[in-house]
């Protein structure tokens, strides 16, 4: 079940990237951007092409992908556990609230480096890192799905005989999914960008790591060839991501029935 | 035969201080179809959540065939006022709800369907049905479970004239020959005489009580299309708003502007 994209918005598309690519390396071949900063379009294609058919690339992408994967399940189904437990627990959820407040309100990058501390330069500092940001964005969303559920559809399926791992399977998380799954799609472009921050910050692999390797001699084409390389790890993930959502959400009316200008 | 339901002096106070309910007592006998009518907002659903077991009387006793009733009420189905479908199930795996729960084969829940004339619909999802057909899945889900007791909160007053009397006329049908016993909710009065055995009139809420009860005596069965316009029915209902119509007049007195709630 392909979404079709309507021509027109499909020409916009192109045109921006074509405006933005002609401007960007124009600008560069006309001398109004100094390439030493701004690199040009065709270099940064060039060296992507160059490190594909190297094949270094490789092991940094795979490390990278290993790191936002783990970071993405192990957030999420701590994320969904605990919204679950504490949207069905009033008790529980009043006890806990303020210290997940305080919790969500640390940033993230000043818990790097004790990661770094705690789990070694390899690849769990950034998955700790990952985890710490998921978490808190499906825990959320998991929450208020599960709060938010029709009371009148709770009572129907307990006059019916449900009991409560009943409510859960067949009221309860049919009921979130439509909020977990717009936490999971932020999710997985949070659990990219943790990775890449860990090792930016500290790491001898990954994407992150090539990128901060190219900065420090100044090389700024080989740090926007690996945000090309990023880019294009996203949008194969959304692109999965929206696929599940799809097959897991079928019963909702179909966005296509809805008037569309 | 103990009685299906028994309502013995009771009384409702919420938490918030509303006393909704107070001494109120009644007896439903098996296979009768009972009435409760009375102005907005006079707990009229307060009394059906009792005897469902969603709430628990402040004060009296609710018993179930004999039994008093503690936690849910597990002998009786619930038809909610508002849609009660699973949006991501099938109409037939709503239909099977119940079964699916309770560990039993979706057999009663496919026959149901096809009584209530849904058969074809049984792969669709509830947002492609009409508020008719709905209702109809949400009926069949509470009679597969096969209930000694159905509740019922003005299950048809979201549907259009045409629709609810076609609705009612079928209700009658199908309770008639499963031979359920029948709690019914409504602020329609002509409907609650054209489907009782008997009607209870509760008053203007707070503390509403029991006003009036009437056996209702039009033989069955009962074709409603001609029913309205018999002697009897106007006679029964010219008695039965007699009582009613004063509650009404309280009900709206305290709230004024007319404004409904509950």
């Amino acid at each position: 079940m392909a979404r079709s994209i309507h021509p027109r918005v499909l020409a916009g598309r192109i045109v921006v990237a074509v405006v933005f690519i002609g401007l960007w390396e124009g600008g560069a071949r006309l001398g109004w951007l100094d390439p030493f900063f701004f690199s040009r379009p065709s270099a940064v294609m060039s060296r992507v092409w160059q490190q594909l058919a190297e094949g270094t690339v490789w092991p940094h992408l795979g490390i990278t992908v290993v790191e936002a994967a783990l970071s993405f399940v192990l957030g999420s189904v701590a994320g969904i556990a605990a919204g679950f437990v504490l949207g069905r627990s009033r008790l529980l959820g009043d006890i806990f609230g303020p210290y997940i407040q305080i919790a969500n309100s640390l940033p993230r990058v000043v818990l790097a480096p004790i990661f770094l501390l705690w789990f070694g330069l390899g690849i769990w500092s950034k998955v700790a890192l990952g985890v710490t940001v998921v978490f808190f964005i499906v825990f959320f969303n998991t929450l208020k799905g599960v709060r938010e559920v029709n009371p009148v559809l709770l009572d129907n399926a307990r006059m019916l005989g449900a009991t409560e791992r009943q409510l859960v399977r067949h009221v309860l998380l049919p009921s979130a999914l439509a909020w977990i799954f717009s936490s999971l799609e932020i999710s997985v472009g949070m659990s990219i960008i943790a990775a890449v921050v860990g090792e930016y910050l500290g790491s001898t692999q990954g994407i992150g790591y090539l990128i901060a390797q190219a900065e420090g001699v100044f090389d700024t084409t080989g740090v926007f060839a690996g945000m090309v390389f990023l880019a294009a790890f996203v949008l194969v993930v959304a692109a999965v991501v929206g696929r599940v959502e799809r097959r897991l959400l079928h019963w909702r009316p179909r966005p296509a029935e809805t008037p569309q200008a | 035969m103990p009685a299906a339901l028994q309502f013995s002096s009771v009384s409702k106070r919420y938490d918030s201080g509303y006393e909704a309910i107070e001494g109120i007592s009644f007896t439903v006998e098996p296979r009768r179809f009972i009435s409760i009518v009375g102005p907005s907002g006079c707990g009229k659903s307060t009394v059906l959540n009792l005897a469902a077991g969603l709430l628990t009387a402040s004060a009296g006793r609710v018993e179930v065939f004999g039994e008093p009733l503690a936690g849910l009420n597990r002998r009786a189905a619930y038809l909610f006022q508002q849609d009660a479908l699973l949006p991501w199930k099938s109409v037939l795996d709503n239909a099977a709800l119940g079964l699916e729960l309770r560990g039993r084969a979706p057999d009663a829940a496919q026959d149901w369907l096809r009584r209530v004339g849904l058969e074809a619909f049984s792969t669709r999802y509830p947002h492609e049905l009409s508020g008719g057909m709905r209702k109809r899945v949400a009926l069949a889900q509470c009679l597969a479970v096969q209930p000694d007791l159905l509740l019922m909160d003005e299950p048809f007053s979201a549907l259009d004239i045409h629709t609810r009397l076609r609705m009612e006329q079928e209700l009658l049908d199908w309770v008639g020959t499963a031979g359920t016993t029948v709690l019914f909710i409504t602020h329609d009065l002509e409907e609650a005489i054209a489907l009782s055995d008997e009607v209870l009139v509760l008053s203007a809420g707070p503390r509403s009580h029991l006003v009036g009860r009437y056996e209702i005596d039009l033989p069955r069965p009962r074709p409603l299309l001609d029913l309205k316009t018999e002697p009897r029915f106007a006679e029964i209902y010219r008695a039965i708003w007699h009582d009613l119509r004063g509650e009404v007049i309280r009900a709206l007195g305290d709230h004024p502007g007319g404004k409904a709630h509950g």
